[in-house]
């Protein structure tokens, strides 16, 4: 097979000419955009094509805002929210996908159908029936009401906010991690239980550290999208005082007239996920190499 | 293994999980019956019941699911995006599986890199680059269902060949080289033995990515262009905290509906194929295929 | 493709060779004007009226209306579904309406092709001098429009439109506070201080406020004590901002153009928004709640505008274009959108008189009907030249980014 690389070759070109012209070529177009100058009637972001040519007075600003500007809150914001709803995420969804693996038993074709459900309702529509049941004369309100618990769900709450990004995002944990969890080879925790270690010390010395690279996948393929989401936010608060980073990038680029800064905060933000990233690929390369050696 | 399951199952009967995974089904899934609930409410609001009726599914002039122009509109867009994805999507994904599998050399890793990049990029960021890259350099295509549909295949190209490498490393070469040997020439190999047994990839790719692409919100909007390309996802988005009355959670609940269907006729599709071709693993391995869990 | 090409022009004007070099380019393609800025926006005001340049023709008089779709572009729930479906019926044709819920970022997407209407409704002084400079907008053929007699006289030749030549008003408002009366006292609106409601904690999780950079800066000057909406005084404009936050902080204010259903619903006591919503907000009730909820303060001083339709240069069908600002300009037709969209028509022949005595109108909204004195009395509100209108943005981000 080695030897016909052209076909292979050929096989590979459209698609890789596809993502090359509309993934990879649009990265640079946000650069050029970002660093380009400001059309001064319009205030329209006129893209400068030539690398040499760049601007970066602009993005001096933007960045120095982020840290400890005017922008600063929302960065801030969006670390503590993607934070608390991913650790929140975890403390639900992993003893779902374990139980799932390890305990579900017979019935496990019929939980594995319920828990992928969700995963398969529109995002928008799950969000819709929370703001439905959260309005104040909703039923969940007015449950909470009788509870003698009076609160504005639907009004700037960073707790509305956080726990809408955890409804949202959890399936998408969810799958990961069971698929994890059930590739693990249980013998190991057995034989842990077998060489006198309670079920406590097997889970926290044989099954988390075994799971781990899994962990971490699953919990970085919802770290992503939640860093950059602003739909949830958008549709559970619009209320500046919860205004997460994908919200700026959509109100620069989609309900203001200043691209330019949305551009910036596009790539500042792929530049923060790239950070994670890597943190990411390096601790799964140690854990590979620890495990082999 | 056997030994393991029966472990697992002497365990089922006591775990005090179960009541945490019965509440985790119960607080994703009651929100949502609710709301299909209150698309049969009689009244106008979306959150006071006032008796059951089909009022905002059929019977209202103006304003029902089956009579707001607007609504079936966006049902009709939603589903002309979805299926024409689906249909350019797929051949390119899997002649991209294929060839990123077995390209060698010095092309490979920009090969490796890009199919990777979508599956960890925030759609977002996928968006707003398409969006500036549309109205400022490939200007000659225009906002609204082109746009929408070239954005669509990027972001979702990455899934299906995630999908059908996955297939390809459990298919193996050794059938292909089987048909070599008895002389059939390498096109040959790959178009009467390979692509046949890629069928259930192919399969689970087509649902998968309809259903995204049915669901998707973010590029979609991102690259809109007003009511002529407003999908179902848009729609609600842009009404979810207006006024809107409980069609609007009709027109949700179709959405639901026409995944779920895909999600249906893709599972039975997928479990009676393996049947007939004799392999194992009926509706749990289907069921694995579409929610790319052994990816 | 003019357009394209005109904003190639400036934008090579602009990376090449600089503002004032631009500003004079396009004072040379618009004709003359006397109140261009350095930037080259024709920005018409009160004290100085502007006739706006014409680069192109108007349509020929008595061609043929076309079939087919008529394309508008529009604020939400801002046209009657029903009147639109007289006019299909009449017309042989069909309207498909896109939404917009900001005036400037249209005016962006009309640049760059993500709307392309043919008929655009709504927009206003404060965004038409860009609309010219972008060459977004065709000259009118008033003899498609003979309604245009119907309108206010006062604005049949309007300081930012001199002879009317690219407009057609559409609406009159003023900006004010809409309340319920159930949970508030009309005395809490005293004519000094009727915007601190926004700055009390005790209304917090209560309130909301217009999206809209401009509206909204401009309150909290009013509330200092600045009336001019069009300032460009950066101490000024930074005070605004700088007190925004502060009501950020006091009463976390809901951002965005909702009060017309969220304070039906009770979700909010109070919201500063334009008068017309709380006519629109009449359907939005719920059963069983009586229309005398809803209350409106005008305040004295304050802005009171009016907006218009407006043709794209791109149309694809100009001259159904024209038949519907026609047929929206008839007195009958008008009164039917009104029951929907709630606004008053800029129409002579819609006084505030026959409003009231039709009933619509409960008595607690008296107030929020625009008079004539009101429009007389109206502070004026147009297009900032661009390096102002940074600083307004500026101001408005640092608010809204929280």
């Amino acid at each position: 097979m080695d030897k016909s690389p052209r076909l292979w070759t050929g096989f590979a070109f459209p698609g890789t000419a596809w993502l090359l012209a509309l993934f990879a070529v649009p990265f640079y177009a946000v650069a050029c955009v970002a660093f380009g100058s400001i059309d001064p009637i319009f205030r329209d972001a006129v893209p400068r094509w030539n690398p040499l040519t760049w601007d970066f007075s602009e993005s001096k600003i933007i960045f120095s805002s982020l840290i400890n500007g005017p922008l600063q809150g929302v960065a801030i914001r969006t670390i503590i929210y993607v934070v608390c709803a991913m650790l929140l995420s975890f403390l639900i969804g992993f003893p779902v996908a374990y139980f799932l693996a390890r305990h579900a038993g017979k019935r496990k074709l019929m939980y594995l159908v319920l828990i992928i459900l969700p995963f398969w309702v529109n995002y928008l529509m799950r969000m819709l029936a929370w703001v439905n049941l959260l309005s104040p004369s909703g039923l969940f309100s007015r449950f909470m009401n009788i509870l003698g618990v009076h609160y504005n769900w639907l009004d700037g709450s960073p707790i509305t906010v956080t726990l809408g990004l955890v409804y949202g995002y959890i399936p998408f944990l969810i799958l990961p991690l069971y698929a994890t969890l059930e590739r693990l080879d249980w013998r190991l925790i057995d034989a842990a239980r077998d060489l006198g270690a309670n079920s406590r010390q097997a889970f926290r010395l044989v099954t988390v550290p075994m799971s781990k690279p899994g962990l971490f996948a699953a919990g970085v393929l919802i770290a992503l999208p939640m860093s950059g989401d602003y739909y949830t936010n958008d549709l559970l608060s619009r209320s500046p005082s919860t205004e997460m980073l994908g919200n700026q990038i959509d109100f620069f680029l989609n309900a203001s007239t200043q691209p330019q800064r949305g551009a910036l905060l596009v790539l500042a933000l792929s530049i923060f996920l790239l950070i994670f990233m890597s943190f990411y690929l390096r601790s799964t390369r140690q854990h590979a190499r620890e495990t082999t050696r | 293994m056997t030994l393991v399951a029966s472990q697992s199952q002497r365990r089922a009967r006591t775990s005090p999980l179960v009541f945490v995974i019965w509440a985790y089904i119960i607080w994703s899934l009651v929100p949502v019956i609710i709301a299909v609930i209150y698309s049969f409410n009689n009244g106008r609001s979306r959150t006071v019941w006032q008796g059951f009726s089909l009022r905002w599914w059929f019977t209202d002039p103006n304003a029902s699911l089956w009579h707001d122009d607007s609504m079936r509109n966006a049902i009709f867009n939603s589903l002309v995006l979805s299926i024409a994805t689906m249909l350019v999507v797929t051949p390119l994904g899997i002649t991209l599986a294929i060839g990123a599998q077995r390209i060698r050399g010095r092309g490979s890793n920009v090969v490796q890199g890009l199919t990777a990049a979508p599956l960890i990029t925030p759609e977002i960021v996928v968006g707003a680059a398409l969006l500036i890259t549309f109205t400022r350099l490939f200007t000659a295509v225009p906002l609204g269902f082109t746009a929408q549909l070239l954005g669509n295949v990027t972001f979702s190209l990455s899934s299906v060949v995630v999908i059908v490498r996955a297939r390809l490393v459990s298919i193996g070469s050794s059938f292909e080289e089987a048909a070599r040997d008895l002389g059939a020439s390498r096109w040959q190999a790959l178009r009467f033995v390979l692509l046949p047994m890629l069928w259930p990839s192919v399969m689970a790719s087509l649902v998968v990515v309809f259903a995204t692409v049915i669901d998707d919100f973010v590029i979609t909007s991102f690259l809109s262009s007003g009511v002529n390309s407003e999908t179902v996802p848009l729609r609600i988005y842009s009404s979810v905290r207006g006024g809107a009355t409980p069609a609007l959670n009709a027109l949700a609940t179709l959405l639901v509906i026409t995944s779920f269907t895909a999600l249906v006729i893709g599972l039975f599709g997928l479990s009676t194929w393996r049947k007939r071709h004799g392999e194992r693993g009926g509706l749990r391995a289907a069921l694995a295929d579409v929610t790319q869990m052994e990816s | 493709m003019t357009m394209r090409r005109r904003d190639f022009l400036r934008n090579l004007v602009i990376t090449t060779g600089g503002i004032t070099v631009g500003g004079s380019l396009l004072a040379a393609c618009g004709g003359a004007s006397s109140n261009t800025t350095v930037d080259g926006l024709a920005i018409g005001t009160p004290e100085k009226p502007i006739k706006l340049p014409v680069t192109t023709d108007a349509i020929a008089d008595g061609l043929a209306s076309e079939t087919g779709t008529l394309e508008i572009l529009n604020w939400a729930d801002y046209h009657n579904p029903e009147s639109i479906a007289i006019f299909e019926k009449q017309f042989g044709v069909k309207v498909t309406t896109s939404i917009y819920d900001d005036e400037a970022a249209a005016i962006a997407k009309l640049r760059n092709g993500t709307f392309k209407p043919d008929l655009i409704f709504g927009m206003s002084a404060t965004g038409l001098a860009k609309l010219i400079a972008a060459d977004i907008l065709q000259p009118l053929n008033k003899s498609y429009i003979p309604n245009f007699s119907n309108v206010i006289t006062g604005l049949r030749n309007p300081y930012y439109d001199l002879d009317s030549q690219y407009t057609v008003p559409y609406m009159i408002y003023g900006n004010g506070v809409g309340y319920r009366t159930d949970r508030f006292d009309k005395n809490a609106f005293t004519d000094e201080n009727g915007y601190d409601v926004f700055w009390d904690p005790q209304f917090k999780g209560k309130v909301g406020v217009l999206d809209s950079p401009r509206d909204t800066l401009a309150m909290a000057m009013f509330r200092a004590g600045k009336f001019d909406a069009n300032t460009s005084d950066a101490a000024v404009i930074k005070q605004a901002g700088d007190d925004l936050i502060a009501m950020r902080e006091a009463t976390n204010p809901k951002v965005d153009i909702l009060a017309y259903t969220e304070i039906p619903a009770g979700n909010r006591d109070v919201n500063f928004t334009w008068s017309g919503d709380l006519f629109t907000a009449l359907q939005y009730l719920p059963e069983n709640v009586s229309p005398e909820v809803l209350g409106f303060w005008y305040p004295p001083k304050t802005i009171t505008t009016n907006d218009f339709f407006c043709i794209t240069k791109t149309a694809k069908a100009p001259v159904l274009a024209h038949q519907l600002i026609n047929f929206l300009s008839d007195t009958d037709n008008a009164l039917l959108n009104r029951t929907y969209v709630g606004y008053q028509p800029a129409l002579e022949t819609i006084t505030v008189d026959l409003l009231i005595s039709s009933g619509t109108i409960p008595e607690s909204l008296i107030d929020a009907l625009v008079t004539p004195e009101r429009y007389d009395a109206a502070l004026s509100q147009v297009t900032l030249d661009p390096a102002v209108d940074a600083l307004w943005l500026d101001q408005w981000t640092a608010f809204t980014a929280g």
